[in-house]
């Protein structure tokens, strides 16, 4: 029991990864329609910019934090300038900015592992190593980091997107472009604002998970994948179906390698089977937009 | 004869000629060269001319290489039989894929059949002694069969002409009713749909042709360097075919081809200038030809041509 306990304590931790990354896709995905396969690449560079500004400048973590998570918002934002307006601008077609972002993918990895170089870094535990024990669940002083900001940040997100203006901005622009644009909102903006924060909740990933993992220029490719699994899992319609599809992903991959009886390196196949199930039986994910029947 | 047919028949005969001339290194150049020149033409098909974004061309490469090289060495099948057998394995489990998979839209069809590639890698990576595992498989042979020495400009040979094969089951499937069939789904669905197109069969069709010519191109590849390993089959390559694809000009053969020459032999150039930042440059490239140049670089010949075909008619 407790061993099963300590297990989830570690889903927790990396399911709200995973549904951090989610929750990128899904602010970008959902006023443009854009599936931004660079966000694992933003979380990626959110944990650079943790191995600069905390390991290599030693700034504490209350300053440090903030600048990773604006760091890597400014990289959202110009993505969308570089990449994704110039092609909305011009009418291309629906794939172009997904091809474009695509490269731009690449770019990010490229321009990371020169000025990082190809080896293995590190970042402190904020918290050191201590353990937390609340009853009989117990885990690392970083796990129980991660659970807490991922649910306030969760809980910002919900509350912009349910109770301000420019939340209902981006709904109305969700469910439909050309009405929106007609009513005064201003769709570029909207469209800015979206990498902006996209990049600014990749990143803060990035930073939360640089401490638990070694921070290396190919980790952003396999947190994209995830994170879009748990996308697709939870739904694209609401915000809180990222955290839930995020919690189940890596519930069913910790407790795969865990408990089944078969060699830890096959269970790594498990995310990809679930990801394949669901876009097949179903698409929508577990929770349905608001409204959708 | 006429003049199409003849500059045909001369690109068939410098193709094999370079085979048989080029030795050594520029040789084992020469044999990748053609390969990523027929995935290409077969990737450009089934997401250039059908629109459907794939992302398992490569893992189907993978499985025709793998597939060739198990029923041969570890089943110990005569290499005919396993040539049959990979290719029929290839179709099947493309069918398979296809099915539900084509009912996917856009990218949604791109993450699905990655993770059915990411699923291929973890296989043949966890596949103990059957796939080799890391290390891959290694020391085996095709010697002795059809009188084809695997090694060599007589096995180039073989490779060219799988591309020509290839590219001779692509024009015409792109030259019939099938190919405006594809060419009408990718543009409009509901249009295609309206004037008789049946979409489900169309799309299905393009995948497993399309899949099966990539696996076929990977049992010539088993044999080119006589050793395998999963690294050659993982994403990288497939966003390189990507990136030939579009930067050549998406949708059309020559734009295939070309993307595939110019990207292949850009990083041999230029490694002595940039080392491994290559891809970097690659990335840009990607990026500018999608803002800029929506056509590709054929695109641009296009224009050259015409421009001096203006030229022509002024004089």
């Amino acid at each position: 029991m407790e061993d099963f306990l300590e297990l989830m304590v570690s889903v927790c931790e990396a399911g709200s990864i995973y549904g951090l990354v989610a929750l990128a896709y899904q602010i970008v995905l959902r006023p443009t329609g854009i599936i931004n396969f660079a966000a694992g690449e933003w979380a990626a560079i959110g944990a650079f910019a943790a191995v600069s500004f905390i390991t290599w400048w030693k700034l504490p973590l209350i300053i440090g934090l903030p600048m990773c998570i604006l760091a890597v918002g400014l990289v959202g934002w110009l993505t969308e300038v570089i990449a994704v307006q110039p092609l909305l601008k011009r009418d291309a077609p629906e794939l172009s900015p997904v091809l474009s972002l695509l490269g731009m993918l690449i770019i990010y990895r490229e321009t990371v592992s020169s000025v990082y170089g190809v080896d293995n870094l590190f970042v402190p535990m904020p918290f050191g190593f201590g353990r937390v024990e609340l009853g009989s669940i117990a885990g690392t002083s970083q796990s129980f980091f991660i659970i807490i900001t991922v649910v306030f940040s969760f809980t910002l997100v919900w509350l912009f997107f349910e109770r301000t203006m420019w939340g209902k901005a981006f709904q109305a622009v969700a469910i439909n472009r050309v009405a929106a644009a007609l009513l005064g909102i201003n769709l570029r903006l909207v469209t800015a604002m979206s990498f902006a924060i996209g990049g600014a909740v990749a990143g803060l990933a990035g930073v939360l998970l640089a401490p638990i993992t070694s921070v290396h220029f190919l980790m952003g490719l396999p947190l994209a994948v995830k994170g879009f699994t748990a996308l697709v899992i939870g739904g694209v319609g609401r915000v809180e179906g990222a955290l839930l599809g995020g919690l189940l992903l890596a519930f069913v991959e910790k407790v795969t390698i865990r408990y089944a009886p078969i060699p830890s390196g096959l269970a790594l196949g498990a995310p990809f089977l679930l990801l394949i199930l669901f876009l097949l039986l179903r698409p929508s994910g577990l929770l349905r937009a608001r409204g959708e029947q | 004869m006429s003049r199409v047919w003849l500059s045909w028949l001369l690109g068939i005969v410098a193709i094999v000629a370079l085979s048989l001339i080029l030795e050594g290194y520029v040789g084992n150049l020469y044999r990748k060269l053609l390969l990523t020149v027929a995935l290409c033409l077969s990737f450009n098909y089934l997401f250039g001319i059908s629109g459907q974004l794939a992302f398992s061309h490569i893992a189907f490469y993978g499985i025709g290489a793998y597939g060739v090289v198990i029923l041969t060495y570890k089943v110990g099948l005569p290499l005919p039989l396993a040539i049959i057998g990979a290719v029929i394995s290839c179709g099947l489990l493309s069918f398979i894929v296809a099915v539900p998979a084509t009912r996917l839209k856009g990218f949604y069809l791109a993450l699905a059949t990655l993770a059915f590639a990411q699923l291929f890698n973890v296989l043949l990576l966890q596949g103990g002694d059957i796939t080799g595992g890391p290390e891959g498989i290694s020391g085996f042979s095709a010697k002795g069969y059809f009188g084809v020495p695997s090694s060599g400009g007589a096995y180039t040979v073989v490779i060219a002409g799988i591309l020509i094969f290839t590219f001779a089951i692509l024009l015409l499937l792109d030259r019939s009713w099938f190919g405006r069939a594809c060419r009408a789904i990718r543009d409009n669905e509901a249009a295609a749909e309206a004037m008789g197109v049946n979409i489900f069969r169309t799309k299905v069709a393009a995948f497993v042709v399309t899949s099966t010519l990539s696996g076929i191109a990977g049992i010539s590849y088993a044999f080119a360097d006589n050793y395998i390993n999963p690294t050659v089959f993982t994403l990288e390559p497939l966003f390189l075919l990507l990136f030939m694809i579009i930067v050549g000009g998406t949708g059309r053969h020559a734009g295939a081809i070309l993307g595939a020459v110019v990207l292949f032999l850009a990083p041999e150039m230029l490694e002595a200038w940039i080392g491994r930042h290559y891809l970097l440059g690659f990335g840009v490239v990607m990026v500018l030809v999608i803002l800029f140049l929506p056509s590709g670089l054929i695109g641009l010949v296009d224009r050259f041509q015409d421009r001096l075909a203006a030229h022509g008619d002024r004089q």
